[in-house]
Protein backbone atom coordinates (compact mmCIF):
# COMPACT_ATOMS: atom_id res chain seq x y z
CA UNK A 1 0.00 0.00 0.00
CA UNK A 2 2.81 2.27 0.86
CA UNK A 3 4.74 1.45 -2.51
CA UNK A 4 1.27 1.95 -4.75
CA UNK A 5 1.07 5.53 -2.82
CA UNK A 6 5.03 6.51 -3.48
CA UNK A 7 4.32 5.57 -7.14
CA UNK A 8 1.05 7.06 -7.89
CA UNK A 9 2.70 10.13 -5.60
CA UNK A 10 6.34 10.29 -7.34
CA UNK A 11 7.58 8.26 -10.04
CA UNK A 12 4.68 7.33 -12.82
CA UNK A 13 6.96 4.87 -14.40
CA UNK A 14 6.74 2.13 -11.97
CA UNK A 15 3.88 0.06 -12.68
CA UNK A 16 2.13 -2.21 -10.05
CA UNK A 17 0.87 -5.39 -11.49
CA UNK A 18 -2.49 -6.90 -10.14
CA UNK A 19 -3.53 -10.13 -10.80
CA UNK A 20 -6.76 -9.97 -12.29
CA UNK A 21 -9.21 -12.87 -14.12
CA UNK A 22 -9.31 -11.86 -17.97
CA UNK A 23 -12.29 -10.95 -18.83
CA UNK A 24 -11.90 -12.32 -22.39
CA UNK A 25 -14.17 -15.30 -23.79
CA UNK A 26 -11.64 -18.12 -23.90
CA UNK A 27 -12.34 -18.97 -27.40
CA UNK A 28 -9.39 -20.87 -28.46
CA UNK A 29 -11.13 -24.51 -28.44
CA UNK A 30 -13.78 -22.88 -30.79
CA UNK A 31 -12.13 -23.47 -33.69
CA UNK A 32 -11.01 -27.21 -32.44
CA UNK A 33 -14.91 -27.71 -31.78
CA UNK A 34 -16.14 -26.27 -35.29
CA UNK A 35 -13.81 -28.33 -36.86
CA UNK A 36 -15.07 -31.60 -35.39
CA UNK A 37 -17.95 -30.54 -36.67
CA UNK A 38 -16.69 -30.16 -40.54
CA UNK A 39 -15.14 -34.27 -39.86
CA UNK A 40 -18.39 -35.28 -38.91
CA UNK A 41 -20.48 -33.56 -41.60
CA UNK A 42 -18.15 -34.05 -44.39
CA UNK A 43 -17.56 -37.85 -43.39
CA UNK A 44 -21.48 -38.83 -43.15
CA UNK A 45 -22.22 -35.73 -46.84
CA UNK A 46 -22.10 -37.78 -49.64
CA UNK A 47 -22.79 -35.83 -53.00
CA UNK A 48 -25.13 -38.01 -54.33
CA UNK A 49 -26.38 -37.77 -57.85
CA UNK A 50 -29.63 -36.54 -56.96
CA UNK A 51 -30.09 -35.22 -61.06
CA UNK A 52 -32.06 -37.14 -63.62
CA UNK A 53 -34.81 -37.29 -66.33
CA UNK A 54 -38.53 -36.98 -65.22
CA UNK A 55 -40.67 -39.00 -66.65
CA UNK A 56 -44.29 -38.01 -66.89
CA UNK A 57 -46.26 -41.63 -66.62
CA UNK A 58 -50.04 -41.18 -68.02
CA UNK A 59 -52.36 -39.41 -65.68
CA UNK A 60 -54.77 -42.57 -65.80
CA UNK A 61 -53.91 -45.95 -66.67
CA UNK A 62 -57.76 -47.13 -67.95
CA UNK A 63 -57.59 -45.10 -70.71
CA UNK A 64 -54.58 -45.40 -72.47
CA UNK A 65 -53.13 -42.85 -74.38
CA UNK A 66 -54.53 -44.52 -77.89
CA UNK A 67 -51.16 -44.86 -80.62
CA UNK A 68 -51.50 -45.99 -83.97
CA UNK A 69 -49.04 -48.11 -84.56
CA UNK A 70 -48.55 -47.31 -88.02
CA UNK A 71 -48.70 -43.18 -87.08
CA UNK A 72 -45.78 -43.40 -84.89
CA UNK A 73 -42.22 -43.71 -84.86
CA UNK A 74 -41.14 -47.50 -83.28
CA UNK A 75 -37.28 -46.92 -81.86
CA UNK A 76 -36.37 -50.79 -81.14
CA UNK A 77 -33.55 -51.15 -78.77
CA UNK A 78 -31.80 -54.86 -79.44
CA UNK A 79 -30.23 -56.63 -76.54
CA UNK A 80 -27.05 -55.30 -77.72
CA UNK A 81 -27.84 -52.00 -77.64
CA UNK A 82 -28.06 -51.12 -81.23
CA UNK A 83 -31.28 -48.93 -82.31
CA UNK A 84 -33.74 -50.29 -85.28
CA UNK A 85 -35.82 -47.33 -85.90
CA UNK A 86 -38.63 -47.91 -88.12
CA UNK A 87 -37.26 -51.08 -89.79
CA UNK A 88 -33.92 -49.64 -90.39
CA UNK A 89 -30.91 -49.74 -88.46
CA UNK A 90 -29.49 -46.19 -86.77
CA UNK A 91 -27.27 -44.95 -84.19
CA UNK A 92 -28.12 -42.88 -81.56
CA UNK A 93 -27.10 -39.31 -83.09
CA UNK A 94 -29.18 -40.02 -86.40
CA UNK A 95 -32.68 -40.38 -84.50
CA UNK A 96 -33.18 -36.40 -84.79
CA UNK A 97 -32.35 -36.20 -88.10
CA UNK A 98 -34.45 -38.79 -89.08
CA UNK A 99 -37.31 -37.43 -86.99
CA UNK A 100 -37.01 -34.01 -88.08
CA UNK A 101 -39.23 -33.83 -91.22
CA UNK A 102 -41.53 -36.33 -89.74
CA UNK A 103 -41.93 -33.95 -86.48
CA UNK A 104 -42.07 -30.68 -88.82
CA UNK A 105 -44.89 -32.13 -90.74
CA UNK A 106 -46.64 -33.63 -87.49
CA UNK A 107 -45.53 -32.33 -84.04
CA UNK A 108 -47.88 -34.50 -82.29
CA UNK A 109 -46.32 -37.67 -84.02
CA UNK A 110 -45.73 -40.15 -81.28
CA UNK A 111 -42.38 -41.81 -81.03
CA UNK A 112 -42.55 -44.96 -78.89
CA UNK A 113 -39.50 -46.69 -77.36
CA UNK A 114 -39.65 -50.46 -77.27
CA UNK A 115 -36.25 -52.07 -75.49
CA UNK A 116 -36.28 -55.74 -75.77
CA UNK A 117 -36.33 -57.53 -72.45
CA UNK A 118 -32.47 -58.18 -72.65
CA UNK A 119 -31.50 -54.44 -73.87
CA UNK A 120 -29.52 -52.56 -71.61
CA UNK A 121 -31.10 -50.15 -69.60
CA UNK A 122 -28.29 -47.50 -70.37
CA UNK A 123 -29.23 -47.50 -73.93
CA UNK A 124 -33.61 -47.04 -73.07
CA UNK A 125 -31.99 -43.72 -71.19
CA UNK A 126 -29.80 -42.64 -73.78
CA UNK A 127 -32.04 -42.38 -76.33
CA UNK A 128 -34.95 -41.09 -74.24
CA UNK A 129 -31.99 -38.70 -72.93
CA UNK A 130 -31.54 -37.54 -76.97
CA UNK A 131 -35.55 -37.29 -77.42
CA UNK A 132 -35.91 -35.27 -75.03
CA UNK A 133 -32.83 -32.66 -76.44
CA UNK A 134 -34.98 -32.73 -79.68
CA UNK A 135 -37.26 -29.57 -78.25
CA UNK A 136 -33.98 -27.59 -78.55
CA UNK A 137 -32.44 -28.93 -81.20
CA UNK A 138 -34.85 -29.05 -83.56
CA UNK A 139 -36.38 -26.02 -82.62
CA UNK A 140 -39.64 -27.45 -81.72
CA UNK A 141 -42.65 -25.86 -80.63
CA UNK A 142 -42.90 -28.74 -77.92
CA UNK A 143 -41.69 -31.75 -76.63
CA UNK A 144 -41.42 -34.74 -78.88
CA UNK A 145 -44.34 -37.11 -77.85
CA UNK A 146 -42.86 -40.17 -76.16
CA UNK A 147 -43.87 -43.36 -74.82
CA UNK A 148 -42.46 -46.02 -73.25
CA UNK A 149 -45.01 -48.90 -73.00
CA UNK A 150 -44.50 -51.30 -70.73
CA UNK A 151 -44.15 -55.36 -71.94
CA UNK A 152 -48.08 -55.85 -70.11
CA UNK A 153 -49.31 -52.94 -72.64
CA UNK A 154 -47.66 -54.16 -75.43
CA UNK A 155 -49.01 -57.54 -75.12
CA UNK A 156 -52.45 -56.38 -73.56
CA UNK A 157 -53.24 -53.46 -76.38
CA UNK A 158 -50.75 -54.65 -79.27
CA UNK A 159 -51.50 -58.03 -80.13
CA UNK B 1 29.28 -2.52 -26.81
CA UNK B 2 26.08 -3.77 -25.44
CA UNK B 3 23.05 -3.29 -27.61
CA UNK B 4 20.01 -3.05 -26.21
CA UNK B 5 17.10 -5.85 -26.32
CA UNK B 6 14.70 -5.37 -29.15
CA UNK B 7 11.28 -5.64 -28.98
CA UNK B 8 10.80 -8.93 -30.61
CA UNK B 9 7.00 -9.61 -31.67
CA UNK B 10 5.97 -13.00 -30.47
CA UNK B 11 5.50 -15.77 -33.12
CA UNK B 12 1.41 -16.07 -32.71
CA UNK B 13 -0.47 -17.15 -35.15
CA UNK B 14 -3.79 -15.50 -35.90
CA UNK B 15 -6.63 -18.00 -34.94
CA UNK B 16 -9.30 -15.66 -33.94
CA UNK B 17 -10.88 -15.94 -37.66
CA UNK B 18 -10.38 -20.10 -37.87
CA UNK B 19 -13.63 -20.49 -35.91
CA UNK B 20 -15.37 -18.13 -38.17
CA UNK B 21 -14.00 -20.19 -41.32
CA UNK B 22 -14.60 -23.53 -39.74
CA UNK B 23 -18.00 -22.45 -38.39
CA UNK B 24 -18.50 -21.13 -42.65
CA UNK B 25 -17.54 -24.71 -43.38
CA UNK B 26 -20.25 -26.18 -41.16
CA UNK B 27 -23.15 -24.46 -42.38
CA UNK B 28 -21.99 -25.73 -45.89
CA UNK B 29 -22.11 -29.09 -45.14
CA UNK B 30 -25.35 -29.01 -43.45
CA UNK B 31 -26.74 -27.54 -45.96
CA UNK B 32 -25.55 -29.63 -48.56
CA UNK B 33 -26.28 -32.82 -46.78
CA UNK B 34 -28.27 -35.36 -47.28
CA UNK B 35 -29.22 -38.57 -45.53
CA UNK B 36 -29.28 -40.96 -48.51
CA UNK B 37 -31.75 -43.36 -47.56
CA UNK B 38 -31.01 -45.46 -50.63
CA UNK B 39 -26.79 -46.24 -50.21
CA UNK B 40 -27.08 -49.51 -52.97
CA UNK B 41 -24.00 -48.99 -55.66
CA UNK B 42 -25.28 -48.60 -59.50
CA UNK B 43 -23.24 -47.59 -61.95
CA UNK B 44 -25.92 -45.10 -63.41
CA UNK B 45 -26.69 -44.59 -67.53
CA UNK B 46 -25.11 -41.16 -68.88
CA UNK B 47 -27.64 -38.51 -69.94
CA UNK B 48 -26.99 -34.90 -71.08
CA UNK B 49 -29.91 -33.39 -69.82
CA UNK B 50 -30.09 -34.06 -65.94
CA UNK B 51 -32.58 -32.00 -63.66
CA UNK B 52 -33.23 -31.86 -60.25
CA UNK B 53 -35.00 -34.61 -58.02
CA UNK B 54 -37.24 -33.49 -55.49
CA UNK B 55 -35.97 -34.24 -52.08
CA UNK B 56 -38.91 -35.59 -50.74
CA UNK B 57 -38.96 -38.40 -53.10
CA UNK B 58 -39.20 -42.90 -53.13
CA UNK B 59 -36.52 -44.43 -54.17
CA UNK B 60 -36.14 -47.31 -56.36
CA UNK B 61 -33.16 -49.09 -57.12
CA UNK B 62 -32.31 -51.58 -59.68
CA UNK B 63 -28.77 -53.32 -60.07
CA UNK B 64 -27.14 -55.28 -62.29
CA UNK B 65 -28.25 -58.12 -60.61
CA UNK B 66 -31.40 -57.06 -60.95
CA UNK B 67 -31.82 -57.42 -57.39
CA UNK B 68 -34.39 -54.51 -56.21
CA UNK B 69 -34.94 -52.15 -52.76
CA UNK B 70 -37.16 -49.60 -52.12
CA UNK B 71 -37.68 -46.86 -49.90
CA UNK B 72 -40.27 -44.12 -49.63
CA UNK B 73 -37.71 -41.72 -48.50
CA UNK B 74 -38.90 -41.76 -45.21
CA UNK B 75 -36.91 -45.12 -43.91
CA UNK B 76 -33.78 -46.62 -44.76
CA UNK B 77 -34.70 -48.94 -48.12
CA UNK B 78 -35.26 -52.53 -47.57
CA UNK B 79 -34.76 -55.63 -50.64
CA UNK B 80 -38.36 -56.60 -51.95
CA UNK B 81 -39.06 -59.14 -54.73
CA UNK B 82 -39.94 -57.47 -58.14
CA UNK B 83 -43.55 -58.78 -57.85
CA UNK B 84 -43.82 -56.82 -54.47
CA UNK B 85 -43.23 -53.42 -55.82
CA UNK B 86 -46.48 -52.97 -56.61
CA UNK B 87 -47.84 -53.56 -53.61
CA UNK B 88 -45.20 -51.17 -52.53
CA UNK B 89 -46.09 -48.63 -55.07
CA UNK B 90 -49.88 -48.55 -54.06
CA UNK B 91 -48.96 -48.03 -50.36
CA UNK B 92 -46.80 -45.33 -51.31
CA UNK B 93 -49.72 -43.38 -53.82
CA UNK B 94 -51.89 -44.16 -50.83
CA UNK B 95 -49.48 -43.01 -47.77
CA UNK B 96 -47.52 -39.82 -49.96
CA UNK B 97 -50.14 -38.52 -53.05
CA UNK B 98 -48.35 -37.48 -55.67
CA UNK B 99 -44.80 -38.08 -54.67
CA UNK B 100 -42.35 -38.70 -57.67
CA UNK B 101 -40.26 -41.97 -57.49
CA UNK B 102 -36.71 -41.84 -58.38
CA UNK B 103 -35.65 -45.00 -60.64
CA UNK B 104 -31.82 -45.43 -59.88
CA UNK B 105 -31.48 -48.18 -61.99
CA UNK B 106 -28.09 -49.72 -63.59
CA UNK B 107 -26.81 -48.72 -66.39
CA UNK B 108 -26.01 -52.50 -67.88
CA UNK B 109 -29.20 -53.97 -66.52
CA UNK B 110 -31.82 -55.76 -68.86
CA UNK B 111 -34.44 -53.76 -69.42
CA UNK B 112 -36.98 -56.59 -68.38
CA UNK B 113 -36.32 -55.62 -64.89
CA UNK B 114 -36.88 -52.14 -65.10
CA UNK B 115 -39.96 -52.81 -67.42
CA UNK B 116 -41.36 -54.67 -64.52
CA UNK B 117 -40.75 -51.91 -62.09
CA UNK B 118 -42.29 -49.08 -64.55
CA UNK B 119 -45.37 -51.21 -65.18
CA UNK B 120 -45.64 -51.72 -61.75
CA UNK B 121 -45.44 -47.71 -60.93
CA UNK B 122 -47.81 -47.31 -63.88
CA UNK B 123 -50.54 -50.05 -62.30
CA UNK B 124 -50.39 -47.87 -59.16
CA UNK B 125 -50.64 -44.69 -61.25
CA UNK B 126 -47.44 -42.80 -59.27
CA UNK B 127 -47.39 -39.55 -61.38
CA UNK B 128 -43.95 -39.01 -62.16
CA UNK B 129 -40.72 -40.90 -62.11
CA UNK B 130 -37.14 -39.62 -62.50
CA UNK B 131 -34.75 -41.84 -63.61
CA UNK B 132 -31.70 -41.33 -62.18
CA UNK B 133 -28.32 -40.48 -64.25
CA UNK B 134 -24.96 -38.94 -64.52
CA UNK B 135 -23.66 -36.03 -66.48
CA UNK B 136 -22.54 -37.01 -70.09
CA UNK B 137 -20.12 -34.66 -71.85
CA UNK B 138 -20.61 -33.64 -74.90
CA UNK B 139 -17.62 -34.97 -75.76
CA UNK B 140 -18.90 -38.41 -75.26
CA UNK B 141 -21.69 -37.87 -76.81
CA UNK B 142 -20.32 -38.55 -80.04
CA UNK B 143 -19.07 -41.92 -79.78
CA UNK B 144 -21.59 -43.06 -77.07
CA UNK B 145 -24.15 -43.47 -79.74
CA UNK B 146 -24.29 -47.05 -79.87
CA UNK B 147 -25.72 -48.77 -82.37
CA UNK B 148 -24.03 -50.88 -85.05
Amino acid sequence: MTLLATAAGEDSRVKIRVNRPSDEIPTSSMADIAFLLIVYFMVTTTFAATRGLDFNLPKDDDTPPIVEKEDAVLIDIQPDGSLIVDRKLMALNEILEYLEPKLKNNPKKPVIIKPQPEAPYGMMVAVFDVLRQGKDTLKLEKDINVSLPTQREIESFWF
Amino acid sequence: MRLKRRHESGAIIPTASMADIAFLLIVFFMVTITFEKDKTQVALPKTELRYEVPKEAAYISVTDQGQIRVTTGEEMSTPVDPEDVVTFAANLVASFPGRPVVLKADDQVAYRNVDKVIDSLKQAKVETIYLLSEQKTVDAAGDGGGGG
